[in-house]
């Protein structure tokens, strides 16, 4: 599935190196991804900010391994990315739940692969569908939800997994304004309770700098990473953060940083 | 209780609409059954040729319920008899076209390699129609059963092995990521995600299927073996007996209504989580 990475590859929770990502070839060939190096630290909330069509999700489906870079590498704790595996879970834009499994049953589908025995995954299955607000909807099925609850769903999927990382690709941009604040809330509990590595696609630069610890921007045609801008705000973090002048400061820098482009 | 409670003025108008809806839906039949009945008595029809609807219905009386009197009807009593050899040859023909179209669809679908290898004979056998294989399977089988069941399976296994097919291509690909993510094997994929997402489609394929089935089900009966409502069909025909026909006919009918609604029956209870949502 996964090979270990040569001695050059550097540590952290997710690297990629130098990795370029064209689809098609010859004179029609578009370059999707060029030249992208950056390495995520362990326990990081990376938001990786960028405008639709620069690459970004292309970049999340390299470390999930649903597709393989055209050249570079990606590794996840050190070893190279193959084929997608349980160690990176990931939250899709659409929640991409099973729709003919209840709630429970969507939640508890790769331990049930794993043929995981119930005793072992219920705990944490409950304390989880606990922690994002879905006790009581265990036995619903997935388009009886709203679609705040159903990616709520997802993240609980994920997190049932027990992964090293957590790729997230824009999750709550489906969402209307008011349900995406009250998810990235959540999402902000959540973490600090599991504290993994997070891996955040997102083009709303309010969500990124009230989420991570660093925002890395990416520019478009072709994708490639212009800065890592760390944010050094205090946690936990809740929404109040949105009209505070530090929140505004970065957010100018950041604005700014994309419109000199 | 909110709801209930809001409801209540309206639950007299509701109570009269389905039987007004019900008379609508009865107007029509009964109307042509009225005036076919009435043609006949006063004369117009001829009634060797188009006997009314209670000469219809005392033949078939008969051939239901009718002793064999010293040979003279030779339907008598017959009919459930010639039903359940129709039923049961739509059943085994019907179950071998399941068995080997719903596998061989989701193959076709979700593996580009088994398209290739399968897909492109299907599509070249799939214009030949089932009643043009009759000859071939009466040569090849003789006047026995397999030869019917044959061609039945045959005329059932194409919309069924389509639509199966059609239904696992259309699997979302975020389903699939979805799985694969989670640590799916391929066979996990298969049997998890692509057969429950294809299975909407491949009951679709399993009713115009068993449609197929009873029309090929009459035709090898009018000419390849004897007995069945085909057989009965045919012979009543060249005997000139035209309520038996017409009473076959219907028999025909409500045989195929019948097994549409066990079909349908399955699928609501295999897909509850569709009638769900829809409610």
């Amino acid at each position: 599935m996964a090979s270990p990475a040569p001695a050059s590859i550097p540590a952290g929770a997710i690297a990629a190196t130098r990795v370029s990502k064209a689809y098609g070839d010859g004179p029609r060939a578009v370059t999707a991804l060029d030249g992208i190096t950056l390495v995520i630290p362990d326990g990081e909330f990376a938001a990786i900010l960028g405008p639709s069509g620069c690459g970004k999700s292309t970049l999340l489906n390299l470390v999930a391994g649903f597709e393989a870079p055209s050249s570079g590498t990606v590794t996840v704790f050190g070893t190279q990315v193959g084929k997608p595996g349980p160690n990176r879970a990931v939250v899709f834009q659409e929640p991409a739940l099973f729709p003919w499994l209840t709630v429970w049953e969507n939640v508890a589908f790769a331990p049930s692969l794993a043929r995981t025995p119930r005793a072992d995954y219920e705990g944490l299955a409950r304390e989880l569908l606990h922690a994002v607000g879905l006790q009581g909807f265990e036995r619903h099925l997935p388009d009886q939800l709203s679609g705040g609850m159903k990616q709520r769903v997802g993240i609980a999927r994920a997190l049932l997994m027990r992964p090293q990382v957590l790729l997230m690709d824009e999750p709550f941009g489906a969402l209307d304004a008011q349900t995406r604040l009250q998810m990235q809330e959540l999402l902000l509990q959540v973490w600090e309770r599991y504290r993994k590595t997070i891996f955040f696609i997102t083009h709303d630069i309010d969500e990124a700098i009230l989420l991570a610890d660093a925002v890395y921007v990416m520019s478009a045609r072709p994708g490639r990473i212009q800065a890592r801008i760390p944010v050094t705000l205090p946690r936990p973090r809740g929404l109040e953060l949105l009209t505070q002048p530090a929140f505004n400061a970065l957010k100018r820098e950041i604005f700014e940083l994309i419109r000199g482009h | 209780m909110s709801e209930a409670v809001a409801a209540a003025p309206a639950a007299r108008p509701r109570w009269r609409a389905p039987r007004l809806a019900g008379l609508q839906t009865l107007a029509l039949p009964a109307a042509i059954l009225m005036l076919w009945e009435a043609s006949g008595r006063l004369g117009w029809l001829p009634a060797g040729i188009l006997p009314p609807p209670s000469a219809v219905a005392a033949g078939w009386w008969d051939w239901a319920f009718g002793r064999d009197a010293f040979g003279l009807n030779s339907y008598s009593g017959t009919w459930l008899a010639n039903v359940l050899f129709s039923a049961q040859r739509v059943g085994q023909g019907f179950v071998l076209a399941v068995a080997v179209g719903v596998p061989l669809g989701v193959l076709i679908g979700w593996s580009p390699l088994a398209a290739r290898l399968v897909d492109p004979t299907v599509q070249a056998l799939r214009p030949v129609p089932i009643t043009a294989w009759l000859p071939f399977c009466i040569a090849v089988f003789g006047i026995r059963a397999f030869g019917a069941i044959f061609l039945i399976a045959l005329g059932a296994f194409y919309p069924i092995v389509i639509n199966s097919a059609h239904g696992a291509r259309d699997v979302g690909r975020n389903l699939v990521r979805a799985a694969a993510m989670m640590g799916a094997s391929p066979l996990q994929l298969l049997l998890r995600v692509v057969l429950p997402a294809a299975l909407p489609a491949v009951f679709t394929g399993l009713r115009i299927g068993l449609g197929t089935a009873w029309t090929a089900v009459i035709v090898a009966e009018m000419v390849a073996v004897k007995s069945g409502l085909g057989y009965v069909l045919w012979d009543a025909y060249y005997i000139g007996r035209m309520d038996v026909v017409i009473a076959d006919m219907v028999s025909i009918g409500l045989a195929g209504f019948l097994s549409d609604q066990v079909i349908l029956l399955v699928e609501h209870r295999l897909l509850r989580w569709r009638q769900l949502t829809r409610g």
